[in-house]
């Protein structure tokens, strides 16, 4: 009973919340991008290249907002390859996505060497975004949820945010209406005069955006350093996350932390000891965890009609 | 409705050409739309009418010619220009997000609300006003996806009117909609037309013309070859006008006997959709070698899952499918293909073809594992091609060679491949659902003339269709289906359109 | 006499000749590379004076039509990399030399090592793209065959040909039925592959790591992180044991490889299976409609693309390193894909574009040997060569704007 308290206690919900973070922040990125209709499974490299570059400027600078900030520019700026592969090459959209994951390992990996030398792991950085965190007075005081929800580090604290803004912006907004029929029914919106490119370029740099944030929290806020492959295939649970979110952000957040939950719970049985099992089989839970979600075995929703489906305007200009 | 030529033109192109990559799709073409008037547009499918009206619409824009616009010469660079000069146009296929509501829809893109918000109170207020003015109820939060088919080209038009349009283009408005949607649709166009708003309409249907409008202008190949009143022209001119040359308006079938024992049975089926409602509602009825029965009805009443049920594509709930009187519920798709069951599918790009494949591959699969087609495990290419050949040549399927992409052929050569390939399986039973959709009158005449050879040659013909037309051409009996029941058996030369449309709409029948 | 009863004999001699050809050519008896000519002239030739002369011309100017976009991308590629290495101060003229001379002449043989596991993983991904199915756990796959190869590769004891022989069936079964789940899932929920796949792929590596360190492989042991080594009865013949002046390393892997790919062409283009598997991939309804079930053939695709990328992980344990490594960035799986990606999923493209790459992968590392330019800048080579080629619209509405430019100016003099 004991060893079933030392598990499941406060600090399982603390970590929880935590480590669903990046997750809820490249879901909820995938949202937006699937509702205007565009796949996007490149969030894994989005991830890699956020991290990295977030690392890469937290050294260099000594100071890790700087990082952030860097982080996420280049998150946004490496998902316009994969906007301008699907959207204007009319690329097939998973197609256009795996070799963004590609491009994003290599230019990685050349740029690790080129700054650092050699492969691998870069230097650690001064000063961790962990160091800035911030608990909310009065409510960090709650039992049970006051430590989890607000006694955080800033990114984690951005993601809460971020989940929040997205909900308004989908229900409530002009945006969020385009967007939304964007992946509906382009051809009703450009028929409106709305452009669907445009949307759907803006909804694939978001994702790119929040990949960066996901990939920063991944280098410089739960970690101090970056190491190729440390995203561990987050970017594609964040996939999951999604449908089983039912296509909308706070749907997302929930999926997330299921996911979270169960790398929480992984760690946790890992440094416990309960049985004499590899840790390798606890490293597995996230993994088998999504392909139960994926399954419908947790929900079941439509996507958007014309998520994945090319759209093309047969214009004018010879 | 005066006719004088002192009204004012409201809107004119002047020589108006486009070119496509491939093809001039409009060459040349001049035409007035006065104030206050019904204007059709005739023709059949390529012949340039769609592309005209995305032109006006700022869709495409025209490689030579000019728009004017109340005398002054407009550009439309984008749909937006042209919405914001007073132009709506209602598609042939609804520009609506189904997920949406009513209200939503209709406010797209001109949205009230401040700072990026929507203010969706006075978004309904605003939809409300405008049903009532122009008497077009409506329930603004009714999702898009709920709504009958009328009803949602009634949204439509609250589009066009919510953003003030003065100018009204609708593109084949009435090949969703029952008679008496038709009769409604025409009220409001004349109502409107009465109200300051001309009105354009798009259309390939005789009667229609002559029903509504006050003008039409015909097109043929892209380019306008006659401008008519309609009162002082009769059907069979504009036909000629509209494919050049004398037409057959109707392929006349004989009158044959027909042998008595049914080859086909259905015995108080039911079928559910995949909302688990019963789409299908307990239908019986029977197809007897050498005749053709029509299921007429409204797009949704049950003719997909009825089809579906008979090739085996979905599982009866209850009820018997009796084929040369043996059970065959249990057979899969397969099993009954082989039983000499064809079916020529509603949509040939869905169902019919896998367009990507090539003619001969498209021409043999679904027997392409049955002998001389296979040998072993592997496909007799030769065997193949030579089939491949023969039916091009007998069906008059024009294609360079047999070795080209299905999806390269036109709609008519397309909709030829599948019937070549589900007549030369010498069936006994044919299911035949939407033969002619999209095609123009040329190829509808061959392919109900190949339709009647088959009646001829003994097969049992069940012919779905939403067409009246084509099913009173070629039935010898007319079942009208309405909620997934047979609410009625008709003989053609007994009755009518219009008692036909009655029974569609679920009217006639003895309920209280 | 016609000519067309000499059909099989033409046949024969060409494959007899191309096969000749070919092992000579990679034991480095440059030889081979004359006979394999001879073969497809011959193959050519036969064609012209038979009357399929047009026929062979049309498939001569598609070959050469297919191969330009690829050659293109590569020119592109080129460019770009030897404008960043100047950027980031490396010599780009001195660079290529040492990966073109590393890649395709002294180290050739690398490039053929490189090459046998990435034309199987290459063959899983564009099979199963066949049926619209995007098999990315290629990966996990691949690491399931490996393990099962090493486990029988030390305990099974049997002359050394049938030995083989089973530890490939078994593998590939075993690695086939890994992606049954994937299928089941995609069938019955329509849950989407690239997830599960992918899921299983990151699950099979860290099995990995369990297996290794049982095999012997613990952090304690005499060799951590590797299992033990298996059997010499079991291991792949070398060229070397036949034509000495092969490389020592070079393995008959790459002849099951090419042997796999015409293996998989043939299942695509003249069996039932394949024409099955295509309708589905291409129009899943349209196929249901004429008594296809999409089911069976998706399962088909998954495991028989399962079984394939297995295949590569016995053909490195059995072939090249005779043990299992415990290597989580081997990028097999990656690899693959851009390998069927470069190839448009054509099997037989798929073995060009596996030299290609493992050409690159061999060149690179000589390259960062001998002038110290990172090896790196391969990866980022094999992107934009990647990206280029999979944006084949762009050559399309090039081409497109090209002609139109033509007509109008034609038209306007």
């Amino acid at each position: 009973m004991d060893a079933f308290f030392s598990i499941f206690n406060e600090n399982l919900l603390i970590a929880t919340i935590r480590l669903a973070t990046p997750i809820t922040l490249a879901a909820i990125g995938a949202t937006i991008c699937e509702r205007a209709g565009i796949v996007n499974i490149a969030m894994e490299g989005l991830m890699i290249i956020g991290a990295f570059f977030a690392a890469t400027v937290s050294l260099l600078t000594g100071n890790p907002w700087l990082g952030l900030l860097a982080g996420v520019v280049a998150g946004g700026l490496f998902s316009l390859i994969h906007a301008v592969g699907c959207i204007s090459f009319h690329l097939d959209h998973v197609v256009s996505g795996a070799v963004v994951n590609i491009l994003a390992f290599g230019v990685a990996r050349y740029l690790m060497v080129l700054f650092y030398g050699h492969p691998g792991t870069t230097d650690p950085i001064p000063r961790s975004l962990a160091e800035f965190q911030l608990a909310i007075p009065g409510l960090s005081r709650i039992p049970v949820i006051g430590r989890a929800l607000f006694q955080q580090t800033p990114i984690v604290y951005i993601s809460f945010v971020l989940v929040i803004c997205f909900a308004i912006l989908m229900k409530k907004t002009r945006l969020g209406l385009h967007i939304r029929a964007a992946g509906e029914h382009p051809l009703a919106l450009e028929t409106i005069g709305v452009s669907v490119f445009k949307m759907r370029y803006l909804a694939v740099v978001i994702s790119g955006i929040t990949s960066g944030f996901a990939g920063a929290f991944l280098s410089i806020e739960n970690n101090v350093s970056f190491t190729e492959g440390m995203t561990g295939g987050r970017g594609f649970i964040a996939l999951a996350a999604n449908i089983s979110g039912g296509w909308t952000p706070i749907g997302s957040f929930l999926a997330a932390l299921f996911f979270g939950f169960a790398d929480a719970l992984q760690v946790r049985f890992q440094i416990i000891k309960l049985l004499p099992i590899p840790p390798e089989l606890f490293i597995i839970f996230p993994y088998a965890a999504t392909i139960v979600a994926v399954a419908g075995l947790v929900r079941r929703s439509r996507p958007p009609k014309e998520v994945g489906v090319d759209f093309i305007i047969e214009r004018e200009e010879e | 409705m005066n006719k004088g030529q002192n009204r004012a033109v409201l809107l004119e192109t002047r020589n108006i050409s486009k070119q496509f990559p491939k093809v001039l799709a409009n060459k040349d073409i001049s035409i007035k739309l006065y104030e206050n008037e019904i204007l059709s547009l005739l023709g059949e499918n390529g012949a340039g009418k769609s592309t005209l009206m995305n032109i006006l619409y700022g869709l495409y824009k025209p490689t030579a010619g000019t728009i004017l616009l109340d005398g002054q010469e407009v550009q439309f660079p984008s749909p937006k220009d042209a919405i914001r000069l007073g132009l709506g146009m209602v598609h042939q296929h609804f520009m609506l997000v189904e997920t949406l509501t009513v209200a939503e829809n209709i406010i797209l893109g001109t949205e009230p609300g401040r700072l990026g918000f929507i203010d969706l109170k006075q978004a309904r207020q605003e939809v409300v006003e405008l049903s009532e003015r122009y008497h077009l109820a409506i329930d603004p939060d009714a999702k898009i996806e709920s709504l009958s088919v009328g009803l949602q080209q009634r949204v439509e038009i609250l589009k066009a009117l919510y953003r003030k349009a003065r100018i009204l283009i609708l593109d084949e408005p009435t090949s969703v909609l029952t008679p008496q949607e038709v009769d409604q649709l025409f009220e409001v166009i004349r109502k409107l037309r009465d109200t300051d708003v001309s009105i354009i309409i798009i259309t390939h249907k005789l009667e229609e013309v002559k029903a509504i409008s006050d003008r039409v202008y015909i097109l043929r190949r892209g380019e306008m070859v006659g401008e008519r009143e309609t009162e002082a022209v009769t059907q069979q001119e504009l036909a000629n006008l509209m494919v050049g040359r004398d037409v057959v308006l109707t392929v006349r079938k004989q009158a044959k006997t027909i042998s008595a024992e049914c080859i086909l049975k259905l015995e108080e089926m039911v079928i559910q959709n995949d909302q688990g409602l019963d789409a299908v509602a307990g239908i019986s009825l029977g197809v007897c070698p050498g005749e053709v029965v029509g299921i007429a009805g409204v797009d949704g009443n049950g003719q997909t899952e009825l089809a579906e049920g008979i090739m085996g594509l979905r599982e009866l709930s209850r009820g018997r499918i009796v084929f040369k009187n043996r059970d065959i519920h249990s057979l899969t798709t397969k099993e009954r293909i082989l039983e000499k069951i064809s079916n020529v599918p509603a949509d040939r790009h869905r169902f019919g073809l896998v367009l990507p494949m090539k003619v001969s591959e498209n021409l043999v699969i679904g027997t392409h594992d049955i002998p001389p087609f296979i040998k072993g495990i592997n496909l007799n290419l030769p065997v193949i091609a030579e089939h491949s050949r023969n039916l091009v040549a007998s069906f008059d399927i024009r294609t360079p060679s047999i070795e080209v992409q299905a999806g390269h052929l036109s709609g008519g050569n397309q909709q030829k491949l599948i019937l070549a390939r589900e007549f030369s399986r010498d069936p006994d039973f044919l299911l035949v659902s939407q033969p002619t959709r999209g095609l123009d009158v040329g190829a509808i005449e061959y392919i109900h003339s190949q339709i009647l050879k088959m009646r001829d040659r003994n097969v049992a013909i069940l012919l779905i269709s939403l067409e009246l037309e084509e099913i009173f051409a070629l039935s010898d009996r007319i079942l009208v289906i309405y909620e997934g029941k047979i609410v009625k058996e008709l003989i053609p030369e007994k009755t009518n359109e219009k008692e036909v449309g009655l029974y569609m709409t679920g009217g006639g029948t003895k309920e209280p | 006499m016609s000519i067309t009863r000499l059909k099989p004999i033409v046949l024969i001699l060409a494959l007899v000749l191309g096969l000749a050809g070919l092992v000579l050519y990679l034991s480095s008896y440059f030889i081979g590379l004359l006979l394999m000519l001879a073969a497809v002239i011959i193959v050519f030739a036969y064609r012209a004076a038979s009357g399929e002369k047009e026929a062979a011309a049309e498939d001569a100017r598609r070959l050469l039509r297919n191969l330009s976009v690829p050659a293109a991308g590569v020119a592109v590629a080129v460019l770009v990399g030897g404008i960043l290495m100047l950027a980031t101060g490396y010599d780009p003229v001195a660079a290529y030399r040492a990966l073109f001379y590393g890649g395709f002449v002294k180290n050739w043989h690398i490039s053929i090592l490189n090459a046998s596991p990435l034309i199987f993983t290459g063959l899983a991904v564009a099979f199963a793209f066949k049926a619209s199915l995007f098999n990315i756990g290629a990966e996990g796959q691949y690491y399931v065959g490996a393990m099962v190869a090493t486990y029988l590769g030390i305990f099974l004891k049997l002359p050394p040909l049938f030995s083989i022989i089973l530890i490939f069936l078994v593998s590939g079964l075993l690695s086939a039925l890994y992606n049954f789940i994937p299928a089941l899932l995609k069938v019955r929920t329509g849950a989407h592959e690239v997830i599960t796949t992918m899921m299983f792929a990151h699950i099979a590596r860290y099995v990995s790591s369990i297996f290794i360190r049982g095999m012997g492989g613990d952090s304690a042991g005499p060799h951590p992180y590797v299992s033990d080594p298996i059997l010499e009865s079991n291991w792949l013949p070398r060229f070397q044991s036949i034509l000495p002046r092969a490389n020592y390393r070079l393995h008959a892997g790459i002849l099951i490889a090419i042997a796999m790919a015409i293996f998989v062409h043939y299942i695509l283009t003249r069996t039932k299976f394949g024409f099955e598997i295509r309708a589905v991939g291409q129009n899943p309804q349209a196929a249901r409609m004429q008594g296809i079930s999409v089911g069976k053939n998706i399962f088909r695709a998954l495991l028989f693309a399962g079984f394939l990328a297995g295949l590569a992980g016995t053909n490195q344990v059995l072939g090249l390193e005779h043990k299992l490594f415990e290597n989580l960035q081997a990028g097999y799986g990656w690899n693959g894909i851009s390998v069927a990606l470069l190839a448009s999923n054509h099997p037989i493209g798929v073995i060009f574009a596996s030299l290609l790459w493992g050409a690159l992968d061999a060149g690179g590392q000589y390259m960062a040997r001998t002038t110290q330019t990172p090896n790196a800048i391969v990866e980022i080579i094999k992107g934009i060569i990647l990206f280029l080629v999979v944006a084949r619209y762009l050559y399309v509405a090039l081409r497109n704007r090209i002609k139109r430019r033509r007509r109008t100016a034609g038209e306007a003099a």
